[in-house]
């Protein structure tokens, strides 16, 4: 083997640091075995490296990489999707440590690890993934630094100064081409999704539901208002539209199950100034995004559906932005056609028939639709029913009876569903709306952060001539719920977030930790707007308010000239560093005169005196004859002098050996001349 | 006559223009020689500046390009801001490292030391000093010519460093190890930075010995009178005192045991006489086998320690004996015909 191809011993202990870097952030995602992969490759390289092991022969090593593909199929099912070709290249990764022996192979390892770092923000893009990858690609590129030092047999902690020095210096370099890069469309669509779980709405609903949510301290999404922000009782923000009833389970309609005339929206005219707001949704891994009623977007590619949701056609897979424009007070759906009243009064043929007899009772009792709302709310609020998270199990069978008149214990989901169950049995078109509702305000930045546990159901009711109307009757059993959030509703409960002890909500009593989370949130909310959201637009936006015009001719003299601005200092101060031996002020003047000689091609021996120097150059240069004698005796006059003569006027001395060797330019047209008119 | 390989090679590119049938390729080569002999001229010691410095992206880097390639499609593709940022990180660090991988070289003076003298088809020893002129540490300089042995050195603790490369000389003469190519990938790998510096650094190639069975003529040519060689004939006769210069063989290492200072064992049949070694002892025969022979014979006397003397066209070396001595007889036969250089 090459001496270049040596891997010193220093280089292997960063690797094996890196190795256990990167599979860090994965191994929360991993199945057990692969993890288990890794502490064996260790085990193995280390005896390996001790002499007591050999490497892997290569059938083992086929036999290995097989079963990596076998084990990655039967955890998985697949090997389409992010997460088994994340743990492939994760157990590509861990093999090829267990067969590093060359440099070379120790180059395919750590770009393989550059390519894990970049895989880690395809599922989040957050401010804490970003610093760890920081910390991950220094680790890289340190062991990459640590395979170029030879002879270097111990581990040297001192190594990734070099590493981190470097990628600090490319940092502001990668800035600028990240603002200036172009951004376009993918070049193809990817397939890749994440199979992940995540906490969050699902596209049907059973009672139970919501209230599993609000264990979860996660936050949903960050909105931005352009105005005031409105009242937290008004902040609905609708998700999901529950038209069908199957067996206790409220679900959506799928887009086929609509007609074909109905899938696009009723044409709804804004009036008056819409509340405008920007949201920034954390990836649901689902194609629902959220906005106030009556919700139009201008963000390109964000959709409207026929129940007058937000919808986005691919799953928000990472964090998204969009912009959205909301008529609070505009009736939409005023009429409603034929399919859709169908659709949004049919209820199971039997079952519960204690709450339809009821509905039925009031109904009678109800001069129209509208007094029909108020009488039922009237009744939650007057009966004992309570508002908690702890509602108990209710029967499969006829559970709305049991709801209503056993329990009487409910969260969001039981009222929700009863309501609108109760609105269909009397034949008033009704749906349950599922989505989040409130939300913390950040006064640090004035944002509005929405987490699961401001998931929320509530109805919607069709009133002729004022078409869909937001009945919660919710706020009829806990009207604290809707003013204050949960925590204030769940306070004598205790239940709020109660399975979740680390989460930082849950101690938002105490002011330095609320503050400190609160400012970090207002981080993330920044980061999220310039870092992640960073699209061609704001690209646009930004360049022109910096440059003005954004040609390509600009782009470019601004890329390079910046990029200059940095190189210089980062040249200079890698290339002037300081003379191991201290020159004295007049040998450095001499030194300007060998250099300027050195040009002509007349280049100072080593331990040639400069009598000696002087004569060659003369023979070389005859036309400098006298300034060459001049300087050289001046300087041997001034190196060598008694120091008692020359100390009186030392200054005088060399300040004049500097003028003579700065008048000193000699160039060499005459001696080229003669030596072509020689041959 | 004297003359410098820069004259040497210029010539040689002369010759090489001219000549059209040598084939593109050798063309190429001397001019590129020609080329570099001007950029970077021949000198005993040389100072690596941007003059002397060539870079270039390794084929690791031209890897790692692709690498980045793939990683910015992804970032296209999934339209993920922070892979493009990371992307970008790694694609400025390639450019900074130009830098880093130019400063390891930069400043370097390298010097040639010596070489060792060898037969041909050993391996000559080259000694060369690395020394750096400024307070900044240099990583893996790997240093080798065309054909020779390599070495790998740092430059952290000390200030400069003797290295040492072998290489398989070739026949009788001065031999030129060619151009040094001194190179590093430090810091990452990716970038190659490198020179090639002619050091005038040459190895002197002995003539091959070649054994002759006898050597006619031996006792005429000698005109004191030597007795005829007789191979095996090396009766001790006894001690005299050490003199500089006597083989460390005939040295009477048991008598320093005894503290009997240094004392050098003489043989009867060579104690007084010497031999000449003579041009003329192998009439009819071409002029590098009769180099090889006297090549042989000299290194025989000097086994033996006899005293011998030598006599060729071009001078007389008187007889004596000793390492120096042959060594000096050595070089003249190595240099018999060929032009001679001051080192």
């Amino acid at each position: 083997m090459s001496i270049l191809q040596q891997v010193p011993r220093n280089a292997l202990v960063w690797i094996i640091i890196c190795l256990f870097a990167l599979l860090a952030p994965h191994a929360g995602r991993l199945p057990i075995w692969i993890l288990a992969l890794y502490v064996v490759a260790v085990i193995w390289r280390l005896q390996v490296h001790r002499g007591r092991w050999s490497f892997p022969s290569r059938s083992v090593k086929v036999a290995m990489i097989l079963s990596g593909f076998v084990g990655i199929y039967a955890s998985y099912g697949s090997f389409i999707g992010l997460e088994p070709t994340v743990a492939l290249l994760l157990i590509a990764f861990a093999l090829k440590l267990v067969e590093l022996s060359h440099r070379k192979d120790a180059y395919v390892l750590l770009f393989l690890g550059y390519f894990i770092c970049i895989t880690e923000f395809l599922f989040s893009q957050d401010l804490s993934v970003t610093l760890y990858a920081l910390v991950s690609v220094t680790l890289v590129t340190t062991a990459l630094v640590a395979i170029h030092r030879p002879g270097e047999q111990e581990f040297r902690l001192g190594t990734i100064r070099v590493a981190s020095g470097m990628l600090l210096q490319a940092m502001p370099l990668m800035i600028i081409l990240f603002f200036l890069f172009p951004r376009f469309g993918p070049l193809w669509t990817v397939p890749i999704k994440s199979h992940t779980a995540k906490t969050g709405m699902s596209d049907f609903m059973k009672p139970g539901d919501v209230a599993s949510l609000s264990q979860s301290a996660d936050v949903a999404f960050r909105v931005k208002f352009d105005g005031d922000i409105p009242a937290k009782s008004a902040l609905y923000w609708r998700g999901l539209v529950f038209s069908r009833i199957e067996q206790g389970v409220w679900s959506a309609l799928e887009f086929y199950d609509i007609p074909a005339n109905q899938r696009r929206p009723q044409e709804v005219i804004g009036d008056g100034e819409p509340i405008r707001y920007s949201i920034i949704m954390e990836p649901t891994q689902q194609n629902w995004l959220y906005g106030l009623k009556y919700a139009r977007s201008d963000t390109r590619g964000v959709m409207q559906t026929s129940d007058f949701r937000l919808f986005s056609p691919v799953p928000v897979e990472t964090e998204y932005m969009y912009t959205v424009n909301s008529w609070a007070n505009v009736a939409v759906d005023e009429v409603l056609s034929d399919w859709r009243r169908k659709t949004e009064t049919q209820l199971p043929p039997t079952g519960n028939a204690k709450t339809r007899k009821l509905s039925l009772d009031l109904k009678a009792k109800a001069s129209s639709d509208e007094a029909f709302v108020g009488l039922v709310l009237d009744t939650f609020r007057r009966e004992p029913y309570v508002y908690t998270l702890r509602p108990g199990l209710l029967p499969e069978q006829d559970s709305i009876d049991a709801f209503l008149f056993q329990s009487m214990r409910g969260f969001c989901e039981h009222y929700a569903s009863a309501f609108v169950f109760m609105m269909r049995a009397a034949g008033v078109p009704a749906r349950v709306v599922a989505g989040y509702q409130g939300g913390e305000i950040n006064p640090i930045n004035k944002t509005v952060i929405v987490h699961q546990f401001d998931a929320h159901a509530w109805a919607e009711v069709w009133l002729a001539s004022r078409g869909w109307v937001r009945v919660d009757p919710t706020a009829a059993v806990s009207p604290q719920r809707i003013e204050f959030g949960l925590e204030e509703a769940m306070a004598s409960e205790g239940s709020f977030l109660s399975t979740v002890l680390l989460s930082p909500v849950r101690y938002r009593s105490v002011p330095l930790l609320n503050l400190l989370r609160l400012r970090y949130d207002a981080l993330t909310y920044q980061w999220q707007t310039w870092v992640v959201g960073f699209d061609n637009e704001r690209q646009f936006d930004l360049l022109r308010s910096f440059l003005g015009e954004t040609t390509a001719k600009v782009f470019a003299v601004v890329l390079l000239g910046s990029w200059a601005l940095v190189l210089l200092p980062v040249a200079i101060s890698l290339l002037f560093k300081r003379d191991i031996v201290p020159v004295s002020p007049l040998g450095k003047h001499y030194r300007i005169f060998c250099k300027r000689l050195a040009r002509l091609d007349l280049i100072r021996g080593p331990g040639e005196a400069p009598s000696q120097f002087a004569q060659r150059a003369v023979k070389d240069l005859p036309d400098y004859a006298d300034p060459l004698w001049q300087i050289t005796d001046l300087y041997n006059q001034l190196a060598y002098a008694d120091a008692k003569l020359s100390a009186a006027n030392a200054a005088k001395d060399l300040q004049h050996f500097a003028r003579v060797v700065s008048r000193f330019r000699p160039k060499r047209h005459s001696a080229a001349l003669s030596k072509e008119t020689e041959l | 006559m004297l003359l410098g390989p820069e004259h040497d090679s210029v010539k040689n590119d002369a010759l090489g223009t001219e000549r059209h049938s040598k084939g593109i390729r050798a063309q190429i080569k001397a001019r590129f020689r020609g080329w570099i002999n001007q950029r970077i001229p021949p000198a005993r010691e040389v100072t690596l500046d941007q003059r002397r410095i060539f870079i270039f992206p390794s084929r690791v880097g031209f890897f790692f390009g692709g690498c980045l390639l793939v990683m910015l499609l992804a970032a296209i593709n999934f339209e993920n801001n922070l892979s493009y940022a990371l992307t970008f990180w790694l694609a400025t660090l390639f450019i900074v490292a130009i830098l880093h991988t130019y400063a390891n070289l930069s400043g370097l003076t390298i010097r040639a030391v010596r070489a060792e003298p060898a037969f041909p088809g050993q391996q000559a020893e080259f000694h060369l000093m690395i020394k750096r002129s400024k307070r900044r540490d240099h990583f893996a300089l790997h240093l080798k010519w065309p054909n020779s042995s390599e070495t790998l050195v740092n430059l952290v603790d000390e200030d400069s460093v003797i290295v040492q490369l072998h290489m398989a000389v070739g026949s009788r003469g001065w031999f030129s190890p060619g151009r040094l190519l001194l190179e590093s990938t430090y810091p990452l790998g990716l970038l190659r930075c490198w020179t090639l510096i002619d050091l005038e650094l040459y190895a002197l190639v002995y003539p091959r010995p070649l054994a002759s069975t006898d050597l006619h003529g031996l006792a005429t040519n000698t005109p004191d009178g030597a007795a005829v060689f007789v191979d095996g004939s090396d009766d001790f006769y006894g001690f005299r005192g050490y003199r500089k210069g006597d083989s460390p063989r005939q040295v009477y290492w048991k008598g320093l045991a005894k503290q009997q200072g240094l004392l050098t064992k003489q043989y009867t049949a060579y104690a007084d006489r010497s031999v000449w070694l003579d041009w003329d002892m192998f009439a009819g025969l071409g002029t590098e086998q009769r180099l090889s022979h006297l090549c042989y014979w000299l290194l025989e006397f000097d086994r033996r320690g006899q005293e011998c003397g030598l006599r060729l066209p071009t001078g007389v070396i008187e007889p004596a004996l000793g390492e120096k001595h042959r060594d000096r007889v050595l070089k003249e036969l190595a240099l018999y015909g060929k032009e001679r250089r001051s080192r």
